[in-house]
């Protein structure tokens, strides 16, 4: 997928990145060659040809005093070209060894000097400039000081964040640890680091410098009449507009489209950068089928949620689609937790979402039902999937310091869904979502409901996703990795606030998990996905005393206990193949001990009460693992 | 957000110091001496003195800068050079001027890049998407008064919908005013329509790959009240960030286009004074931007801190 993306990538940036360059290669070309190249002097006279329009010998006119305007359109190119350059070398110059110095030194120096860089910015540059000027008098290369000192100040701020980065560095604070000069490794990294940033920042630079001189020339502060630049040919096109419009087209157009070019190359540097170079690999198309299902079920009566042969595919870059869940059923009965294990990468929480209809413009369901408490919801509009969430269904997020919106307090994003969802009245839904930040242990609640999510630890912000999914009673609740990124002390605190929960709320949940150990402490059924796939399904107690599948087993085996020292932990070797890489067979079977030749083919899910897709599943015998 | 309004101006007190004492100095790095300037060729010895001691060149200056900065703290800037007009009256004179036209320009840049900025985000690699990308990057690349001359050749001179020269102040006439700001406004405001456009959208795109957003959506949250609540509240932080740049930068561009449109506001008044080395006027001209763009700062942090509660002291 990824050199797909950059394949795609390189070729639209090919596409800006030469016709940029030419054209101002071009100008480069043009502006050394002026004198042969321009058909007039630019500042020959001819008051009887005035104001003309273009015409076979003056190809684009002639200004208010006769003289050729493409003569002068190409010594203003030299002039546009000459100067931008001066004024970038010349914000280099000042700019990069002083950042360079004030970030070494710090302390003083670098606070006093970065004071007077904040004045500077902090006065409108054209201000600053036409001060410079007025100090300096007018004029191009007074102008072009003034806007190098100008430009100076961002080049200061570069370096001066380079080095300080680098300071940060661990190679360079393990130097200082032992002992050594740090200043000699840091002097050896600045360069390869500044380098890009500073490419890029002299693009930026050349290109606002294009604009600065041509304002400045015309409002008569850069170049001076009767001399040629596009900012003096504009003033002039400004004050005869009435008489002849066309004379303010061609300086403006070079302008801009000299200008674009400096912006669009840079645009296409700053993306290069840090990309590095793409490595171009033949995407596989996947040739792979897939397990159909061979029986359909129909929902039995206390099923709260049941899935028959879904399929989910996403886009690739490239514009296919491959699939990353396929031939998924299963159920859960109301009040049940059904547990949905795997390594990362397997598809579960692709099957959470899908449920709640929030793949996104990626993916769809391709085959397959879902059904929500009797209801279909492949079919649904985004309408009606908004009235099932929150309502029928609600999910708690693995991460709940990113799935809490850092702007609202935890409160308001409580309060906001019963508002919405329940049509309670503000005071109503704010007292309910009070009543529920207690009920999820929090105390002081009506305190802790005004705080912003990053006032809040992790397990007190978890407990907050908790309340906001319960809030509006779901009868379903999908618990993506709840306790995955909290402390091991607070993991056990939610899993028996959820079970606390459940009790009261009796709503059933779907624990998706790659954790065992949480599985078998929370779960009444586990399934066991594999690749896109459900590989086991058993009960909870049948599943740990004698797990069918090898990759079941695997898992088993891997996990820590705290009986036994035994090193080393058995792992399982290699890794989740990805989606475009499955084969037609087990997906399992290369990192199967047990593979066949018959493994290859393709392998069905066996059984009615407990579930397994592998065709050894009852010759051999994988142990009890607990 | 009180404590936030002390922090900002506490932390002011150094920048504004430097810049009244690089604008006051501004008298000693002038080439040439300001008292001849006045005077002329034909002046007598006498009259050079007498100048020199109107102007309280005699005494040391730092004794001269403590004297200027308590003048101008109570609102002298002293007198033109030229014409002996009060710096202070003379610049709040075309101020109204100026600040109305970046005001109407940052008005429009706001509209347009928001608008812009957001239909591109939410329909990533669309059409919309596209056409909004270009447009940003070719806003970007058009100089303003460029574009201020073919507004006046298209919608002056040829179509006749607004005058193509003047201002009219607003307490003259509220319709004639927004005819008369309305061409300059837009020419001014096309390039920072074009950078916040972008800014916007890339926010935008950061804001709508979090977490919270979809966590939003799973509690049945319609997209319209997720987008326009949820995602802009938090994109727009990064957008406040830039906008009192983007209004410094409207300022300084005032100043040239309103030289397009013969508009009599700060930019003739400054570019006269530089010509004419007139000191006082040049000094109270950037003291009083100056003002300006900090007051613009501190209302945008105030924005900012509204925005993002991680901003607020706590």
């Amino acid at each position: 997928m990824k050199t797909a993306t950059n394949k795609t990538h390189n070729a639209s940036m090919l596409a800006v990145a030469i016709p940029a360059s030419t054209i101002l290669i071009l100008l480069v070309i043009v502006s050394i060659g002026a004198e042969w190249i321009a058909p007039y002097d630019p500042l020959k006279q001819s008051l009887r040809e005035a104001l003309q329009s273009p015409s076979p010998a003056h190809w684009l006119g002639t200004d208010n005093l006769g003289r050729d305007v493409l003569s002068r359109l190409i010594f203003g190119g030299r002039i546009a070209l000459i100067s931008s350059l001066e004024a970038t070398l010349i914000a280099v110059v000042l700019g990069v060894p002083l950042g360079l110095f004030i970030g070494y030194r710090g302390g003083w120096w670098d606070w006093a000097v970065m004071r007077l860089v904040e004045a500077v910015v902090s006065i409108p540059g054209i201000m600053v400039a036409i001060v410079i000027i007025a100090i300096l008098g007018p004029g191009l290369h007074r102008a072009m000081i003034a806007l190098g000192i100008l430009y100076s100040t961002a080049f200061l701020r570069l370096a001066r964040s380079v080095v300080l980065a680098e300071r940060e560095e661990v190679y360079v604070k393990a130097a200082r640890v032992i002992g050594a000069s740090s200043n000699r490794i840091l002097l050896r990294h600045i360069l390869p680091n500044i380098a890009p940033p500073l490419i890029i920042q002299v693009t930026l630079t050349i290109g606002a410098v294009l604009l600065a001189e041509a304002g400045l020339s015309f409002v008569g502060l850069g170049v001076q009449p009767p001399g040629a630049s596009w900012g003096t040919m504009l003033n002039t096109a400004a004050t005869y507009m009435a008489l002849n419009a066309f004379l303010a087209v061609p300086p403006g157009l070079a302008i801009v489209i000299t200008v674009l070019s400096v912006n669009l190359l840079g645009d296409v540097l700053r993306d290069s950068v840090g990309r590095g170079i793409a490595i171009s690999v033949k995407p596989t198309t996947p040739t792979a089928k897939f397990a159909e299902s061979t029986t359909t079920s129909q929902p039995k009566a206390d099923d709260i949620l049941h899935i028959q042969g879904l399929q989910v595919v996403v886009n690739s870059k490239d514009g296919s689609e491959f699939p990353v869940i396929t031939d998924l059923s299963f159920s859960i009965k109301k009040g049940e937790t059904l547990g949905l294990v795997g390594e990362s990468g397997c598809g579960k929480t692709i099957t959470g979402l899908s449920i709640l209809g929030l793949i996104g413009t990626g993916g769809r369901v391709t085959h397959g039902t879902i059904n929500l408490n009797n209801t279909e919801l492949t079919s649904f509009s985004t309408q009606q999937m908004e009235q099932i969430r929150g309502d029928e269904v609600a999910m708690v997020f693995q991460d709940p310091t990113t799935s809490l919106n850092p702007a609202f307090t935890v409160g308001d994003q409580i309060a906001e869904v019963l508002r919405v969802k329940q049509g309670m009245t503000k005071k109503q839904a704010w007292a309910r979502a009070v009543e529920l930040i207690d009920r999820v242990g929090i105390t002081r609640p009506a305190e802790r409901a005004k705080a912003y999510p990053h006032e809040l630890s992790g397990g007190m912000a978890q407990r907050i996703a908790i309340a906001r999914a319960l809030s509006c009673n779901p009868k379903l609740l999908i618990a993506d990795e709840p306790t995955t990124a909290l402390d091991v002390t607070i993991q056990q605190e939610i899993l028996d606030l959820f079970r606390d929960l459940q009790d009261e709320f009796g709503m059933a949940i779907l624990f998706v998990t790659h954790d065992l150990a949480v599985a078998a402490d929370i779960c009444d059924r586990v399934c066991v996905m594999y690749a896109g796939e459900l590989v086991e399904m058993a009960n909870v107690d049948e599943l740990f005393a004698a797990p069918r599948h090898p990759y079941t087993a695997g898992l088993l085996s891997a996990m820590p206990h705290a009986s036994d020292r035994k090193p080393p932990l058995p792992t399982i070797k290699g890794t989740v193949p990805v989606p475009k890489l499955w084969p037609t067979g087990c997906r399992f079977s290369e990192r199967c001990d047990y593979s066949q030749k018959a493994c290859e083919q393709l392998i069905t899910l066996t059984g009615t009460t407990s579930q397994v897709r592998c065709i050894r599943a009852n010759e051999i015998n994988m142990g009890a693992s607990i | 957000m009180l404590r936030l309004i002390g922090q900002r101006l506490i932390s002011l007190i150094p920048l504004l110091f430097i810049v009244s004492v690089l604008t006051f100095s501004f008298t000693a790095l002038l080439p040439g001496d300001p008292v001849d300037l006045i005077i002329g060729d034909e002046g007598t010895a006498e009259q050079y003195e007498m100048v020199r001691e109107r102007l309280g060149m005699n005494v040391p200056i730092v004794t001269r800068y403590f004297q200027w900065l308590g003048r101008a703290a109570q609102g002298d800037l002293g007198t033109s050079f030229f014409n002996s007009v009060p710096v202070m009256d003379a610049v709040m004179q075309r101020l109204p001027v100026t600040i109305s036209l970046t005001a109407v320009s940052a008005l429009i840049a706001v509209i347009v890049g928001m608008a812009a900025g957001i239909a591109a985000a939410l329909n990533p690699r669309s059409w919309i998407d596209r056409l909004a990308t270009f447009g940003a990057t070719l806003g970007q690349a058009i100089p303003n008064f460029w574009f201020g001359i073919l507004l006046v050749a298209f919608f002056a001179v040829s179509l006749r919908w607004f005058p193509a020269t003047g201002f009219t102040p607003i307490s003259t006439s509220p319709w004639e005013w927004l005819r008369s700001v309305t061409l300059p406004a837009l020419a001014l405001g096309l390039s920072s329509s074009a950078a916040i456009a972008r800014q916007v959208r890339s926010a935008m795109v950061g804001v709508l790959q979090q977490d919270y957003i979809r966590a939003a959506r799973a509690q049945g949250l319609s997209r319209r009240r997720v987008v326009f609540k949820h995602v802009l509240k938090n994109a727009l932080i990064p957008v406040v960030a830039v906008l009192s740049f983007q209004i410094t930068i409207l300022l300084g561009g005032a100043l040239i286009v309103e030289q397009v449109f013969a508009i009599n506001g700060l930019g003739s008044l400054a570019i006269s004074a530089v010509r004419q080395q007139d000191i006082p006027m040049i000094q109270g001209i950037v003291l009083v931007s100056v003002f300006i763009v900090v007051a613009i700062q501190l209302t945008t942090d105030m924005i900012y801190g509204f925005l993002n509660p991680k901003a607020r002291p706590s």
